[in-house]
């Protein structure tokens, strides 16, 4: 194994009073899928920023590949930026050159990686056409393209699956696989946790500035415990109603009928004891699913209620979370 | 390098691929041949109009051929002065006078087909012709005495034209003088005739003792080149600058509207990223003076061709643009003046969003750059001028001063210190802009965040 392609230790990085990132302590082993979660405002992009180089920390350290942040180091490193940049006046082809070029490929290196890509992309027959002409989503999948055109061995994306339709989110996570098995390390930041639950062997989660959790999905899982979700009538407290009979029961933010309560499992118990328990305590009863765990709802244990609310209006109608 | 070269090379293909780029080229010159064509069209196919003068004797038509004579006449000084200034073999100096005495009026007097205005009506009209020496024409104008004989009425159709009014007008204010004198017992031509007196006032220069030798003490036009040499490169300084704020403003203000600065962030150094841009603006803009530059030399060798020995009217300017005393100072004060100007216009375009905003720092920016204007104006009418002393020390009008005080040889110690002055200054604000245009690339400040840049900026110096 060679060097950590990053590691972030306790960087902190504040604007004014406001601090939007806040101790940050992290390691990206190489070969590893990770993925950043965390609401909009968690604090994702500019601890990206920070390892990029193209923000300093305020305090910590960074390093890339064992070194600060530097433009030969850089040269390594493909970033997709979360907002989205292209010249929309060069063609597509004249684009992922470019910044193959300023990666350090040759010109005609970068001609013919630019070709190859736009034609195993689909885009083949856009290579001439200007960024301007293209639709928002096939702008994006060469921005992308100019991302991976000098094969890097670190991928940093930043949102990547945002403004994608679900096909073409599928095409990026059969790429972002494919960059992986070519041998690359990739952290991607997202808001959408089916993409991490899918992708990643290890996720980081931020909320507010500050890292919540760091490990394995299993970890993740683990960490929540076994749960059940009780519907009731609207104004019966249900925590109030179970709570004699040995269950803690949290109202849920799902909308649906009646008020939702997820109750937490002891170890030996299951969904059945504690619906069977509301049924004895006399609860209205409108639903009810014992639990499969998401990282959705990690996420809520870990940063509470507020936090997943935010999380939850920032993400887009359809994208599930 | 590579990547400065490589920024260089997008920007620079990016503004050359754009149709404005290619329809400023053309512009100025097509304009230049049109306008140009225009004029000499214009000077050919102005017609040759017949006039009049209604009068018992000739005293008034008289005066107003002398003074056309008088008007040809002139023309032939100028061309001998022109010639007395040029290298010229006996043969071209004859060429080039001959050349100029035979201008072809464009008025021509014929006689009054009548006296009375009524009569003249048709002709002035056109409803009726009169015979002259280009074949029948209608009458242009006509001349007739009032009846007081206190003026001498000038009737026409084409109220528009009054250069033959102008001439009537000159030749009676010197006919009047010369009845005065006639009436005096004076000579007609005694004011000429004193004039001629007067005692000459010949421009020499005092030169060395080594050069009295070689070039005398006549004055010509390679005393005068270096002037507007100095006057043309710093007028091409600021042209260059005034060319160059749209570029940089708008430029950077696409970048950042495309959010593109993190991506090249992670490619390239800040520096080389400003460098590269610097570059690109400076070649768009160096290529088209350049295209226009050799356009009009090439127009003033083919002008100066077709006059006996023109080519020694060129000879000066290419020897004042060869001298090291004045090229080396006013290229170094180019390069620096563009890069002060440069970076506070890259600075300021980092800070906006939209081309709206930018336009409205349009209007400070040309106030800014207006300041220059006046001062080459100042120092081109007296460069000797306390103002343009004291203002060449202010590095915002220093890369232009000091141009155009280059060849009225000031202090050595002044030119160096005047250079250090801009190079710091250059320096400085490269250093301060490109702090701006990190707040404003990377951390997305706006116009009025300046001040809160700046405060940031020197209070962590301080601390």
């Amino acid at each position: 194994m060679g060097l950590p392609p990053l590691v972030m230790d306790h960087v902190t990085k504040r604007f004014g009073a406001f601090t939007a990132v806040n101790d940050l302590s992290l390691e990206v082993p190489e070969g590893a899928i990770i993925g950043f979660l965390g609401p909009n405002g968690a604090g994702k992009s500019t601890s990206l920023r920070m390892a990029l180089g193209v923000m300093q920390p305020d305090s910590g350290a960074v390093s890339l590949f064992g070194k600060p942040p530097e433009i030969a180091t850089l040269k390594r490193v493909g970033f997709l930026p979360e907002e989205r940049g292209l010249y929309k006046k060069m063609t597509t082809r004249a684009t992922i050159e470019h910044f193959a070029r300023l990666k350090g490929l040759s010109a005609r290196d970068a001609r013919a990686r630019a070709i190859e890509l736009l034609d195993m992309s689909g885009l083949g027959e856009f290579k001439a056409t200007r960024i301007s002409k293209l639709s928002k989503g096939m702008a994006q999948k060469v921005q992308i393209l100019s991302t991976l055109a000098h094969r890097p061995d670190f991928l940093i994306l930043d949102e990547p699956f945002s403004g994608l339709d679900p096909v073409n989110q599928q095409i990026l996570e059969d790429l972002i696989r494919a960059e992986h098995d070519r041998g690359a390390t990739i952290l991607f930041s997202t808001h959408v946790m089916e993409h991490a639950e899918r992708l990643c062997d290890r996720i980081v989660m931020m909320a507010r500035g500050r890292k919540v959790f760091d490990g394995t999905l299993d970890n993740a899982f683990n960490a929540l415990g076994q749960g059940a979700r009780i519907a009731v009538s609207e104004g019966f407290d249900l925590a109030a109603a179970l709570a004699p009979k040995g269950f803690e029961a949290q109202r849920a933010p799902d909308k649906g009928l009646g008020d939702a309560w997820r109750i937490s499992l002891r170890p030996g118990t299951g969904a059945q004891d504690a619906l069977r328990a509301a049924i004895e305590a006399g609860a209205p009863i409108v639903g009810f699913a014992p639990e499969e765990a998401r990282l959705r709802d990690v996420f809520v244990s870990l940063v509470g209620e507020a936090d997943a609310a935010a999380l939850l209006e920032a993400t887009p109608a359809g994208e599930a979370v | 390098m590579r990547n400065i070269y490589l920024i260089f090379r997008r920007d620079y293909l990016g503004y050359v691929k754009a149709w404005g780029f290619w329809l400023s080229l053309a512009a100025v010159p097509l304009f230049m041949l049109i306008g140009g064509a225009f004029a000499a069209f214009a000077a050919k196919s102005s017609p040759v109009r017949y006039y009049a003068v209604v009068e018992s004797g000739s005293v008034y038509a008289d005066a107003i051929d002398a003074e056309f004579a008088r008007d040809d006449e002139d023309i032939g000084n100028q061309a001998r002065e022109m010639a007395e200034g040029m290298e010229l073999t006996d043969a071209q100096r004859d060429q080039l006078e001959n050349s100029s005495v035979a201008p072809s009026r464009k008025f021509i007097r014929v006689p009054a087909p009548a006296t009375a205005i009524d009569d003249l009506r048709p002709y002035l009209l056109g409803q009726q012709l009169v015979s002259g020496p280009l074949g029948d024409k209608p009458l242009f104008a006509v001349f007739i005495p009032s009846s007081d004989g206190a003026s001498l009425e000038y009737w026409s159709d084409d109220v528009s034209v009054s250069a033959l009014r102008w001439q009537a007008e000159n030749a009676m204010r010197r006919l009047a003088r010369q009845q005065a004198l006639g009436e005096a017992g004076l000579d007609a031509d005694f004011l000429e005739t004193v004039d001629g007196g007067a005692l000459k006032v010949p421009e020499h220069r005092i030169r060395t003792v080594a050069n009295q030798t070689t070039t005398g003490s006549k004055v010509t036009m390679a005393d005068k080149a270096p002037v507007y040499v100095s006057v043309g490169l710093a007028y091409f300084l600021w042209l260059m600058i005034f060319s160059i704020i749209q570029y940089l403003l708008m430029g950077t203000i696409e970048e950042r509207s495309n959010k593109i600065f993190d991506t090249l962030l992670t490619s390239v150094k800040l520096e080389e990223l400003l460098a590269g841009k610097l570059l690109a603006v400076f070649a768009v803009t160096s290529t088209m003076m350049v295209s226009w530059g050799l356009f009009a030399l090439g127009t003033s060798l083919f002008a100066t061709s077709q006059i006996p020995g023109g080519a020694s009217l060129l000879s000066p300017f290419l020897s004042a643009l060869a001298n090291p005393a004045i090229i080396v100072p006013g290229l170094i004060s180019f390069l620096l003046g563009y890069v002060m100007y440069g970076m506070i216009f890259m600075a300021l375009g980092s800070l906006c969003d939209t081309i709206q905003e930018a336009q409205t720092l349009l209007s400070p920016m040309m106030i800014l750059l207006m300041l220059p204007m006046f001062a080459i104006f100042i120092a081109f009418q007296d460069p000797g001028s306390p103002v343009i002393d004291i203002a060449s020390w202010i590095p915002v009008f220093t890369p232009f001063l000091l141009i155009l005080r280059m060849p009225h040889n000031p202090p050595m110690w002044e030119i160096i210190a005047q250079m250090l002055i801009m190079a710091v200054t250059a320096a400085t604000i490269l250093w301060l802009a490109t702090k701006v245009y990190r707040a404003g690339a990377i951390h997305g400040a706006g116009i009025g965040d300046l001040g809160g840049v700046f405060k940031r900026l020197f209070s962590r110096k301080k601390g």
